[in-house]
């Protein structure tokens, strides 16, 4: 969260003058002037990250959009939260992601943020199945621990886990293991979680965006009203 | 091994700023991988955490956490050029030494280099493989004026001694002598110089950033992590006049304030590193180094870093989150590095060409420099030049000199009854030009016009005989290599088009060509650094000037 001052500066959004604390950055004035702009890599409690690139605007003067998560805003700017050209890149960055994965289909229990992906593929019907090509998780389905599924193959590598366990939590169980395309979320010597730092705090599962990380709790209880309904 | 001699490596180097790259190097020069105990006891001397450790330790492609796979292993050059000459069978024929694939290795005039442990050779088979020196650059034949060129073939120039035989250290002297720190930005203004990485920011804006700004300590960065494929010139620079870049790197202090600095190496330079540890030594020695430069009560360290393997990090922001020992993802800007740069400082961060010239400049002359361009350019560019072309090396051009002019009339032309089919703009990162757009001059308007740009100056050749789709696709498959795998579009895209340019996507041309070109638009302008932005060149290029390879390649 951005540092404010008492200073009031104005801006024109989606052409209409609003005000702004200096500091503020752009998704920060939008969203508080009630601009629905997507995000997946967002998280509030977390220092700006500008790795999904959902949220990105027009900037009148600016060669080509900007994270609006990143970009504080400036006095006098002329700013577009939609336009034709940005909804593309968002539509084919969502099919981009959703080709990254076999499944959108994700259980509500698994977690607070678990639909954010789903809903936004929705949203903008995305689930085409254009760039097809090979995927990017693999679930860690050694770890057996009792309280948090890692179940990569829905993983996005938006990095909210690592975040929130390095900035919320202080525990730097997590980190982010090889490059590009083939990065995965591993603890130390890629092994199993109650083996790290974790003090499975689920505050990683409250992040996740796609249903990747799951509280096992949630789901067992489920299972049981289940059986216990038959 | 005892953990007292493991604290011993860690004593040697955390007093120092950025110890984290050379403790690492440390233990995986020692044991030949860094294992978990050593790993453990460096996190926990660092105060980093371990996971945090062990993902930014796997980032690298050089450094090895299995002692199977030793840092002593093989590696073969499987970049642009070197696949042209056979490399890929030179890895099979070293696959009983566990040989990998590197990405392109910075030898493009004398393929293929094969690293093992701080040796590099070359050769073309593994019982013909020999160390050699770098080339000296060829002379031009109309014995074109040169500024960085012009004394690196004066022998003995890479010791002190020749150095100085032959102009060295006059700059600096001049500059900290006789000269306020404003007076030798408003000469590097006046000549003209901008940055020679790629980025063609004007050097004195840079500078006076970083003069300008109010925090301290302030920090120069030679960046001589030269990753780019195609692209050999830093090291023939620091091979063969590292003094050139050291005295630079002074002047570049003296201007902004900067009381520390670092070369930054890229890994794939073993021996570049000794020249410059001598070199470092022999500046250190003679004063013109660390406390009280040349009397004038001017004092500046320089510390030489290595990197791992890992072309982001010739990106600023990834360079000074790697000198800092984070994982190295590019950071957002602004702010930028000549206000938070290292340790979040104020930090010039400037290419070893850049900071030769400056040499040169402060010796010659602002108008000396700005002169040796054509017509109203300034200065010149070296351009490493490789690939099926009959002279292959460094040349250092005037602005504007025809690429013709370069290509046929310098280097010789194609090689005997072929033809230059196309060639690649910095590096790869420009993408491929052909055709009539061969006919443009070498600066960074005439070559922007063209849709490309100039960067850092490394242009491949390839002849009729080449499948450019194919030429095509090792260029992503070494972007999507590559990509650090923060921002979206890059981390996706980039493997999205490999997979295109090896047979994947659609069937149907119109289908396929839709698919490359929306992957290309949104990484172009969504990308949070030039890696993704750039990448996309390749493909947009290939469908330009060679459409009908494309559609037999989508339709086979």
């Amino acid at each position: 969260m951005s540092e404010q001052s008492s200073v009031t500066l104005t801006l024109t959004l989606d052409g209409k003058p609003v005000t702004f604390h200096e500091g503020e950055t752009l998704y920060e004035v939008a969203t508080r002037h009630g601009k629905a702009i997507p995000t997946l890599c967002y998280d509030p409690r977390l220092a700006a990250f500008g790795a999904c690139r959902m949220c990105v605007v027009e900037v009148e003067g600016a060669r080509t959009p900007v994270a609006s998560c990143t970009t504080v805003a400036a006095a006098g700017s002329n700013v577009s939260t939609t336009s034709e050209r940005i909804e593309k890149h968002r539509k084919t960055l969502l099919e981009l992601i959703a080709s990254e994965n076999p499944a959108l289909e994700v259980d509500p229990l698994r977690g607070y943020a678990s639909q954010e992906l789903a809903t936004l593929v929705d949203a903008y019907d995305a689930h085409t199945g254009r760039f097809a090509g090979e995927h990017s998780g693999r679930s860690k389905i050694e770890d057996d621990n009792p309280f948090i599924l890692r179940d990569y193959d829905l993983c996005i590598s938006c990095y909210r886990c690592v975040r929130v366990c390095a900035e919320q939590e202080g525990d730097y169980a997590i980190s982010i293991l090889n490059r590009g395309f083939h990065t995965r979320i591993a603890t130390e010597f890629d092994g199993l979680l109650r083996d790290s730092a974790c003090t499975f705090c689920g505050q990683c599962i409250q992040t996740c965006p796609t249903g990747a990380l799951a509280d096992r709790k949630a789901l067992r209880f489920a299972e049981m009203e289940m059986i216990a309904a038959d | 091994m005892t953990s007292s001699s493991n604290r011993a490596l860690i004593d040697q180097w955390i007093e120092e700023p950025a110890p984290l790259l050379p403790i690492l190097h440390a233990f995986h020069d020692r044991d030949g991988y860094l294992s978990e105990e050593a790993l453990r006891e460096i996190a926990k001397a660092l105060r980093i955490p371990l996971a945090d450790l062990y993902g930014t330790v796997t980032f690298y492609h050089h450094f090895s956490t299995d002692p199977d796979r030793p840092q002593t292993a093989p590696r073969v050059c499987t970049g642009p050029v070197c696949r042209l000459h056979g490399s890929q069978d030179l890895l099979d024929e070293l696959a009983d030494q566990g040989a990998t694939p590197m990405a392109c290795a910075g030898r493009c005039d004398e393929p293929t280099p094969v690293l093992s442990g701080h040796n590099v050779y070359i050769g073309q088979h593994a019982d013909a493989l020999e160390i050699a020196p770098s080339l000296l650059p060829p002379f031009n034949p109309g014995g074109v004026e040169e500024c960085v060129f012009s004394a690196i073939r004066e022998p003995g120039r890479a010791m002190l001694d020749g150095y100085r035989r032959t102009g060295g250290y006059e700059g600096l002297a001049q500059a900290v002598g006789a000269m306020a720190p404003a007076e030798v930005i408003e000469l590097v203004r006046e000549s003209g110089l901008a940055g020679r990485g790629g980025a063609g920011f004007p050097t004195a804006v840079k500078w006076a950033a970083v003069a300008d700004a109010e925090s301290e300590p302030k920090t120069i960065v030679c960046n001589a992590d030269e990753g780019e494929p195609g692209c050999f010139k830093d090291r023939a620079i620091l091979d063969h006049d590292p003094h050139a870049v050291i005295e630079g790197i002074a002047i570049a202090a003296y201007a902004t304030g900067a009381s520390r600095g670092f070369i930054y190496l890229r890994y794939e330079y073993p021996h570049t590193y000794s020249v410059l540890e001598r070199a470092i030594a022999e500046a250190y020695e003679a004063g013109y180094l660390g406390d009280d430069i040349l009397g004038s009560g001017f004092t500046f360290d320089l510390y030489l870093r290595r990197g791992a393997g890992a072309y982001i990090c010739g990106e600023e922001t990834s360079l000074l989150n790697s000198l800092e020992g984070k994982h190295p993802f590019p950071r957002n800007r602004p702010p930028y590095p000549v206000t938070h740069g290292f340790e979040d400082l104020p930090t010039a961060v400037n290419n070893v060409e850049t900071l030769a010239a400056a040499s040169h400049i402060l010796r010659k002359g602002a108008a000396w420099y700005q002169g040796l361009g054509l017509d109203d350019r300034a200065g010149t560019k070296v351009i490493s030049l490789s690939g099926d072309i009959q002279r292959p090396g460094n040349y250092e051009v005037p602005f504007g000199l025809p690429l013709k002019t370069l290509l046929y009339d310098w280097a010789g032309g194609p090689l005997p009854g072929r033809t230059i089919q196309a060639v690649t703009m910095a590096g790869l990162s420009g993408g491929f030009l052909a055709g009539d757009d061969l006919d443009v001059t070498l600066d960074e308007p005439g070559i922007r016009a063209k849709g490309s740009f100039l960067g850092a100056g490394g242009i491949m050749v390839f002849d009729d005989s080449r499948d450019m789709v194919d030429v095509a696709h090792n260029a992503m498959e070494f972007f999507a290599h590559e990509s650090c795998g923060k921002c979206f579009p890059c981390r996706i895209g980039t493997q999205r088009l490999t997979e295109r340019l090896n047979g994947g996507g659609p069937a149907d041309l119109d289908d396929w060509l839709t698919e490359v070109q929306d992957i290309g638009y949104t990484m172009k302008e969504l990308s949070a650094c030039g890696l993704g932005m750039a990448a996309p060149a390749i493909t947009d290029s290939l469908i330009r000037y060679f459409p009908e390879q494309v559609e037999g390649h989508v339709k086979a």
